[in-house]
């Protein structure tokens, strides 16, 4: 049995020691200083011959090497001739919810009942231990949304997670979004679990109808659960799905609304707008005509995949110069790591920032591709605060490579999450070891 | 390891079709001399030339180097700051189809022709020549232990269909084992629900075969001795298309994934008398490299693609450049529309994961898919006598940045970014939805 090599068997030890470690991590004590790296702050500009330095977990000092004191007892990582930059952040993949794609037994992507599943927690799923999350980590990917499948209207609600430590430390925010879709994906039209029949709604009228009526009847059981304050309602039942929609209509939530056609985008934003959502909008891979209406919304965008086939009869290049188009407009983008034909395949997360080095193939300024796999995404989901840029009092997220790092040819050295030194270590990297 | 010859009936029936064709183009003749200076010039057999110097006569590559001597007259294109390589070629797709790529109604029908269903409209080929894809062979999908037989063509989009034609390309089948026709059949309770039944399969065809040929060479050897009132067998175009495996006449294309399987091929195809050109996906070919390496088959996988099924667990992004470093000749391939338009940049994944040279990274999406499909003397690299099939571009291939800006295909301008429009050079009229066809393996994920 190979296993028993002595190579393998240095790699069983390594193994342990890694789940050891994943079995008890914290926030780093270790104070670190990143020397001599070119730095990618995101939010103030490149720093070549920079110093970045780590303390308790978070960003303590980045500047230029002549500015910047490295702390004594400092352990010196050199990185001279690398680029330094913080950890990317995908917005949307199915990390946890899924294993084996087409072993269904493995997926818990979507609640696929009733079109109507606010109260369907993402959380509630999530396997921390998938071997997915090591795979996208080496490539330098520290955090991700966590999102349901997309084939219901309202599919549930997001988890904000990053990718090191335990189940806990993991879940950085339990629904931080609410995940809606429209078009015609989440029509009913018989087929799968349906017995080849179509039911309600089976129309793109059927799927804003039952929306805007749930939204109404939402409200109203708003209203009903405030009354008791000034008269005792005895009637009054907690319905999970009505409460998990309350912060969405009370606009303290974004909502993230996959759509891909124009006419699509025009009809659920007036629905949006009717209600006050505070959206993101998803997608919009065939929305070249409306450009200038997504931009006028005022709302962010998650572009995903730029890979997507553009309708036949359009230059081959309609979805690739979707983001330049976008950010030329004033829109704040963000770019997920989707492979082409499906809506979300969280095996190629580590591809998300060649994504992003493809929009600025396609004419996305450097600056802005970096932004939409990092800040933006941060921004949009309530952590611009502490993720997405190197700046002082962030959480230590921070990537070590060789070159730039959107261009397939680079190498991801370190990454360091929570200001952990993350081993590079993955069920792929030990099968690569075993078999040398 | 060149390729085997091919008794010359054999590219009858495509040939003919080609010389008969007639091609519909309003468009100039191609040039008869083209001189291209000042790019980088990746040559795929031998090296990387700074300001190097192309030349292409009626067609071909007539000159390589730092300098060339052409004709006075020849058309001068002026590729400073551009990078140039060969064609890409794609030894797995499924473009242009309309989604008929399985016969999925019994595992074994060697006698599909995919020609039969290629749309050359398709603007899946449109975004593939986008992507600098000049030559690309359409495979039957993987339901069928022994589907179909592949077409090769050459992506001159705006042609008619038999001009696109690879000329006296040799022919491929496809065979495949493991989960696909295992679920497709398996679903029906038909044979076969398992490996077992995948592989037994495979082995009752070939004895099918085998009886068929002896019936033929009794007939043959019969007629041979004077017997003039004999009847002749009843031709049978299965029957037919499974003795030409068993006589090298077709190469075998195997889409399979674990490494148990690559070796139960190997020894069903020496049983049986016949080599396996390549094996396909081929994800775990990592564990078995040099035994594999010392059959002389070939594999074409992914980059990076994993976890999308079972026999995909094992995938690891190093398995082509580890395969290539224990002696499998290895090219990358899309199965799939996407991929198709991107191939370069996953050919440069492999410099990021196991340390290929710019050279092997550029020969896996060049000159070893060539060897695959079997036409590695006539494209696939950059040199004096090979067809002039050739891609500038605005940045390091290898790059995910590079955008193919021009394609060439036999020395004819077929692509060209910079034109309004689609940039196409020879397309008029509608282009044809691809036929919602990904990849098999993403289709299996559903």
């Amino acid at each position: 049995m190979r296993l028993l090599k002595p190579i393998a068997a240095s790699v069983v030890l390594l193994s342990s020691c890694v789940a050891l470690a994943q079995s008890h991590p914290a926030a780093s004590s270790q104070t670190i200083a990143i020397t001599g790296g070119k730095l990618l702050t995101v939010s103030h500009g490149t720093i070549e011959n920079g110093v970045l330095v780590i303390a308790d977990g978070k960003i303590a000092a980045v500047g230029a090497a002549a500015s910047v004191k490295v702390p004594s007892g400092a352990q010196i990582i050199d990185a001279k001739g690398m680029t330094v930059y913080p950890g990317l952040i995908d917005p949307e993949t199915n990390f946890g919810l899924t294993e084996i794609s087409a072993d269904e037994e493995t997926n818990d992507l979507e609640e696929r009942s009733d079109e109507i599943m606010p109260h369907m927690h993402v959380a509630d799923a999530f396997h921390a231990e998938t071997d997915l999350i090591p795979v996208a980590r080496l490539n330098g990917i520290t955090n991700a949304v966590v999102a349901p499948a997309s084939s219901d209207t309202i599919a549930g609600q997001d988890l904000f997670i990053q990718l090191y430590g335990n189940r806990q430390q993991m879940m950085l925010g339990n629904d931080v979004a609410l995940a809606m879709n429209y078009g015609a994906e989440q029509r009913r039209r018989g087929g799968r679990g349906e017995g080849g029949r179509s039911k309600y709604p089976s129309t793109r009228m059927g799927l804003i109808t039952e929306l805007r009526q749930t939204f109404l009847d939402t409200q109203a059981y708003m209203a009903k659960k405030d009354a008791p304050a000034k008269k005792p309602d005895s009637d009054f039942k907690r319905d999970l799905k009505y409460e998990a929609l309350i912060p969405y209509l009370r606009g303290e939530r974004p909502v993230v609304i996959g759509v891909y056609e124009s006419y699509d985008v025009e009809t659920i934003m007036k629905l949006a707008a009717d209600f006050h959502l505070k959206v993101i909008l998803n997608h919009v891979t065939h929305s070249q005509e409306v450009l200038d209406e997504i931009a006028a919304y005022k709302v962010p965008v998650i572009i995903g995949s730029i890979y997507d086939a553009p309708r036949a009869n359009e230059r081959y290049d309609a979805v690739y110069s979707l983001p330049a188009q976008l950010a030329k407009r004033g829109v704040k983008i963000a770019i997920s790591s989707a492979d082409a034909g499906g809506p979300v395949s969280s095996h190629s997360s580590r591809n998300l920032p060649f994504a992003a080095g493809m929009a600025v193939a396609y004419g996305l300024p450097y600056d802005d591709a970096l932004k939409a796999i990092t800040l933006n995404v941060a921004e949009m989901f309530g952590f611009g605060d502490k993720l997405g840029s190197l700046d002082v009092g962030k959480t230590a997220n921070v990537v070590i490579a060789n070159g730039d790092p959107l261009d397939v040819r680079t190498d991801v050295k370190h990454v360091f999450i929570q200001g952990m030194d993350v081993p590079q270590v993955s069920r792929q990297t030990k099968l690569r070891d075993e078999y040398k | 390891m060149g390729s085997r010859n091919f008794p010359l009936h054999f590219f009858v029936r495509l040939s003919l079709v080609v010389s008969l064709s007639l091609v519909a183009s309003a468009q100039k003749p191609a040039p008869e001399d083209i001189v291209f200076s000042g790019a980088t010039v990746m040559t795929a057999s031998h090296g990387t030339i700074e300001h190097g110097a192309v030349w292409v006569h009626a067609g071909k590559i007539a000159g390589v180097g730092t300098s060339v001597s052409a004709p006075a007259t020849a058309v001068q294109v002026d590729a400073t700051g551009m990078w140039m390589t060969p064609g890409i070629i794609d030894p797995h797709s499924h473009s242009a189809l309309d989604g008929d790529v399985n016969e999925a109604t019994s595992p074994v029908t060697p006698s599909m022709h995919m020609i039969d269903a290629f749309d050359n409209r398709s603007a899946d080929l449109y975004r593939a020549l986008a992507g600098g894809v000049t030559t690309e062979l359409l495979l039957h999908g993987s339901a069928n232990m022994i589907g179909g037989q592949a077409v090769v063509i050459k992506n001159k989009f705006g042609l008619d269909r038999d001009a696109m034609l690879f000329p006296n390309a040799p022919g491929s089948i496809k065979f495949a084992s493991g989960e696909n026709p295992k679920r497709v059949y398996g679903s029906r309770d038909q044979l076969p629900s398992t490996r077992m039944g995948n592989f037994e399969v495979m082995r009752m065809a070939f004895e099918d075969a085998r009886h068929y040929m002896a019936e033929w060479d009794a007939y043959d050897a019969k007629v041979k001795k004077g017997d003039k009132d004999l009847v002749p067998p009843k031709r049978d175009l299965k029957l037919e298309a499974l003795a030409d495996v068993l006589r090298g006449k077709l190469y075998v294309q195997i889409h399979c994934y674990r490494a148990d399987e690559f070796l139960t091929e190997e020894a069903i195809a020496k049983e049986y008398g016949y080599k396996i050109r390549a094996f396909h996906h081929a994800l775990e070919m990592y564990k078995v490299a040099p035994e594999i390496a010392a059959d002389g088959t070939a594999i074409a996988t992914f980059a990076d693609w994993w976890g999308y099924k079972d026999e995909a667990r094992d995938a690891i992004p190093w398995n082509a450049v580890m395969s290539m470093r224990k002696g499998v000749r290895v090219a990358l391939k899309s199965d799939s529309d996407d991929h198709i338009r991107r191939l370069n940049a996953e050919a440069g994944k492999m410099v990021h994961y196991g340390g290929a040279t710019e050279d092997e990274a550029i020969k896996m999406v060049t000159l070893n898919p060539a060897w695959i499909i079997g036409v590695e003397d006539r494209v696939g690299s950059i040199d004096v006598g090979k067809d002039a099939d050739i891609v500038l571009w605005n940045h390091d291939p290898l790059s995910n940045y590079a955008r193919a800006m021009k394609v060439y295909i036999d020395g004819e301008l077929f692509f060209d970014a910079s034109a309004t429009g689609w940039g196409t050079t020879h397309f008029t009229g509608v282009m044809h939805d691809g036929g919602d066809f990904g990849s098999e393996d993403q289709e299996d994920g559903q």
